[in-house]
């Protein structure tokens, strides 16, 4: 009798296995049901000095039914609760299709309406440096922590099909809006944006300032514009294999982020195609990109270009009375190659630009170039943008972030004619510079950065630059980026 | 050929081509919950005689869930040619708060535009092991009773209004009997679906409960797909009579342009055919031809109207079921 009372109690058991996938509700009536089972043979062996009220069977019969009764409440109970708890799932998905999420982790703050049509993220991108000049280059390389780019960010989607970016910087005690653009992204194979943002010409000019290998981008740089304000048309096409870009500006000077309005009736009218024929595949060439950047227009009534080094020094001045003015067209062959942890980047710009000075008008040219390799020690992919560390720096627990070490080397040249004509000073201004720059970076996590750079200049051209000493500097960053 | 019969080939031409370029008429019934698979069915009969009638072929889409919650929807913008809901108050908060259709909205079809009605039994498990013949037991202690939430379900207003109305009746129209009445049952509710199916899932899927308040329709359907041996239907003593009404969005249709073929889709359901459908999926046919025919399917019960016991939709909305209304006094989670 015990033993059928045990095996039907066992049956039970599995049965409610069978019913209950839940570990936890299993668990709560595997205990109801063993205390069962186990105050039988207890309550039977329990001496009992008097007689039975009632016949043995029948009490048990009425325990077990009692018994029975309890594990069915519990059962009701425990159902009952799981029951609650898909129903509150339920209503919180149905709610999640109606309510706006707003998120904070990595890629900065976010609001996001359902479905995504609309979407604000806010983010920050901080550059704090240490620069230090080796030697004597020039009196006014001074040792400084400086705040290089203080740059809130507002980035987002309106409408589903408009992107819009809207980033200030208070950095160098100066406040500039660097981006303020929407971009109609309705047609795939033409995305229209609008406002003020990087024209489409230096390869590592269009990287991000975060996601650049250097603390300070190369002498080709110096030969592009860096925002302006105008349209421009541009997608990705065939799965990634052709980026194209077009687009008419305002116009401004080389390096120069402009003065947000047009100083004459010209435009300058830019273009860059960028091809990745390997993509989308992974293979050994998926990684290589090459392309072609130009701009053409007018220089008429801009300010004058100013040029500067490695350290942030300007190192070219015109001579008084000259201005611009006449053509200005730039041409920028690029082309980059990653595989791995190994990336190179190589660039090479030339620009013809109009000045003047006492009524006669020349045409300059300008050339530089620069080839920066790199490779990321600990084993993540190098990239256009910045490498993810496979583990964020936390030496306790043996993580120690993505280690990355680059060397590069440049070349600027101005044409021998800036001082034959009188635009420059061959005793101030060197017509030639040979950069070439060794750097250290380690990125902590996915936001923070500390990179190391030295960087030695070599002035030459002009009759009396042989005298201007080597610019030595070392720069120290720190950098914190979420977008 | 004559002039006259070469501009009439030439404008069904032109009628035929425009179609043919158009493709199909489509159409969004928004119901509530436990009326799937009777619109699958009308849907398909509807569109076949449309295409008869007309040459156009008509396809219909469903969108269900709780009465309420699928009436805010339509406010909130889910674009409904027409809408087929659980009680007249649902359709009457789309023409109060989107204006997509006027306050008549009741008088455009025969019947206050319910073209079958409904009413609320009890579902209760193989061989009844609870003995719940009526009202009265749904309240006794150890009763656990499985019904939707009266704030989001049409079925639930129903069945909530007809505990109040039964208690009323047996308790000589005295208010506050009824109240104590239906709060008692209420106790006995440990879990509020947001719509009918979702009861009907938590009491036969889920194994919760002894007895369901459901739409009649909704429990001779568990009754069919469980059987016999699984759940038992109740009738009670008396129940109240459920109208679920229908309507055409005027102002969505007209934007869709597809006024006419709404306008027939909700007539095709006056229609013998129609009303033979609604038989067949236990919705008490308006017909008496068809209901004759049916008759043996529905079990008498008698049953009291919402005018007669409350005064109507509007009346039993304000006092029961708007926020900080009876319900919200008599049920709190967790007491």
């Amino acid at each position: 009798m015990y033993h059928l009372r045990f095996l039907e109690a066992r049956a039970k058991g599995r049965a409610t296995r069978a019913f209950f996938p839940s570990p936890v509700a299993r668990g709560v009536l595997t205990s109801a049901l063993a205390l069962a089972v186990l105050s039988i043979p207890v309550w039977a062996q329990t001496p009992d000095p008097q007689p039975a009220p009632q016949p043995a069977a029948q009490t048990l019969d009425q325990r077990l039914e009692q018994l029975q009764r309890q594990v069915n409440e519990l059962e009701q109970a425990v159902k009952v609760a799981q029951r609650k708890q898909e129903l509150a799932e339920e209503a919180a998905a149905e709610q999640a299709k109606t309510q706006a999420t707003v998120t904070a982790d990595t890629s900065g703050f976010t609001i996001r309406s359902p479905g995504g049509n609309y979407l604000l993220k806010i983010g920050a991108d901080l550059q704090l440096d240490n620069r230090t000049y080796l030697g004597t280059g020039a009196g006014s390389d001074i040792d400084t922590l400086v705040a290089r780019r203080v740059r809130p960010t507002f980035s987002g989607t309106i409408y589903h099909y408009i992107d819009f970016m809207f980033r200030p910087d208070f950095g160098l005690g100066t406040t500039a809006i660097y981006d303020a653009y929407a971009q109609l992204n309705y047609l795939a194979w033409a995305n229209l944006r609008v406002g003020k943002f990087e024209p489409p010409v230096g390869l590592e000019r269009l990287q991000n300032d975060d996601d650049t290998t250097f603390i300070e981008r190369g002498l080709p740089s110096n030969l592009g514009p860096q925002r302006d304000i105008g349209y421009q048309l541009s997608a990705s096409l065939f799965n990634k294999r052709a980026t194209y870009a077009v687009g008419v500006f305002n116009g401004v000077p080389d390096a120069s982020i402009g003065t947000d309005t047009a100083v004459s009736d010209h435009r300058d009218y830019s273009a860059r195609i960028f091809l990745t024929p390997f993509l989308p595949d992974e293979n050994a060439l998926s990684g290589l990109g090459i392309g072609l950047g130009a701009s053409g227009g007018n220089t008429d009534g801009e300010a004058l270009p100013a040029f500067k080094t490695f350290g942030q020094e300007t190192y070219f001045t015109f001579a008084s009375g000259v201005t611009a003015a006449g053509h200005r067209t730039r041409l920028d062959p690029q082309t980059y190659y990653y595989l791995g942890g190994f990336g190179l980047l190589t660039e090479y710009a030339l620009n013809e630009e109009g000045f003047q000075k006492s009524g006669v008008r020349r045409e300059i040219a300008f050339r530089a170039y620069q080839v920066e390799v790199s490779y990321i020690l600990t084993g993540e992919k190098k990239g256009f943008g910045s490498p993810t560390p496979r583990r964020s720096f936390d030496p306790l627990h043996g993580g120690w972030g993505a280690w990355e070490l680059a060397a590069r080397v440049g070349d600027w040249e101005a044409e021998k004619g800036i001082y034959n004509y009188g635009l420059a000073s061959d005793t101030t201004s060197p017509r030639h510079l040979h950069e070439w720059v060794g750097g250290v970076n380690c990125y902590l996590n996915r936001l923070f950065k500390v990179a190391a750079d030295y960087g030695k200049t070599d002035f030459g051209g002009g009759a009396l630059n042989s005298n201007k000493l080597p610019e030595r500097t070392i720069i120290l960053r720190f950098q914190i980026n979420f977008i | 050929m004559n002039s006259t019969a070469f501009c009439k080939r030439a404008a069904l031409s032109l009628l035929a081509g425009s179609v043919l370029l158009a493709g199909p008429v489509k159409l969004l019934n928004v119901s509530y919950d436990p009326t799937r698979e009777l619109y699958q069915d009308i849907n398909a009969a509807f569109a076949k005689q449309w295409k008869a009638k007309t040459g156009v072929d008509v396809e219909i889409s469903q969108s269900h869930g709780g009465s309420s919650k699928q009436a805010r929807s339509v406010i909130d913008g889910l674009q409904a040619d027409v809408v087929t809901l659980g009680l007249a108050y649902d359709i009457d908060s789309i023409a109060e708060h989107a204006h997509l259709l006027p306050a008549n909205w009741q008088t455009r079809l025969p019947n206050n535009s319910t073209p079958y009605t409904s009413t609320i039994v009890f579902l209760v498990r193989h061989g009844n092991p609870k003995h719940i013949k009526d009202w009265d037991d749904l309240v006794r202690p150890g009763v656990s009773v499985i019904a939707p939430n009266p704030k989001s379900s049409g079925g639930a207003r129903w069945a909530y209004l007809a505990a109040w109305g039964y208690a009323l009746k047996k308790n000589n129209g005295e208010d506050k009997k009824a109240q104590e009445f239906v709060t008692r049952l209420y106790r006995n509710v440990p879990v509020l679906d947001s719509g009918a199916r979702g009861s009907t899932t938590t009491f036969a899927q889920r194994g919760i409960g002894d007895v369901l308040l459901d739409w009649e329709n909704e429990a001779f359907l568990a009754l069919d797909e469980l059987g016999k041996d699984k759940v038992e239907v109740v009738m009670p003593s008396v129940s109240i009579l459920a109208e679920p009404p229908v309507s055409v969005v005027d102002r969505v249709a007209a934007k869709h342009g597809t006024t006419q073929v709404a306008k027939a889709y909700l007539e095709f359901l006056y229609t013998a055919e129609g009303q033979e459908i609604g038989a067949r999926h236990y919705y008490r046919p308006r017909s008496p031809e068809v209901a004759a025919k049916y008759s043996g399917r529905f079990a008498h019960v008698q049953l009291f109207t919402i005018d007669e016991v409350f005064g109507g939709w509007q009346k039993a909305q304000k006092r029961h079921f708007d926020d900080g209304g009876v319900f919200d006094q008599i049920y709190q989670p967790g007491k």
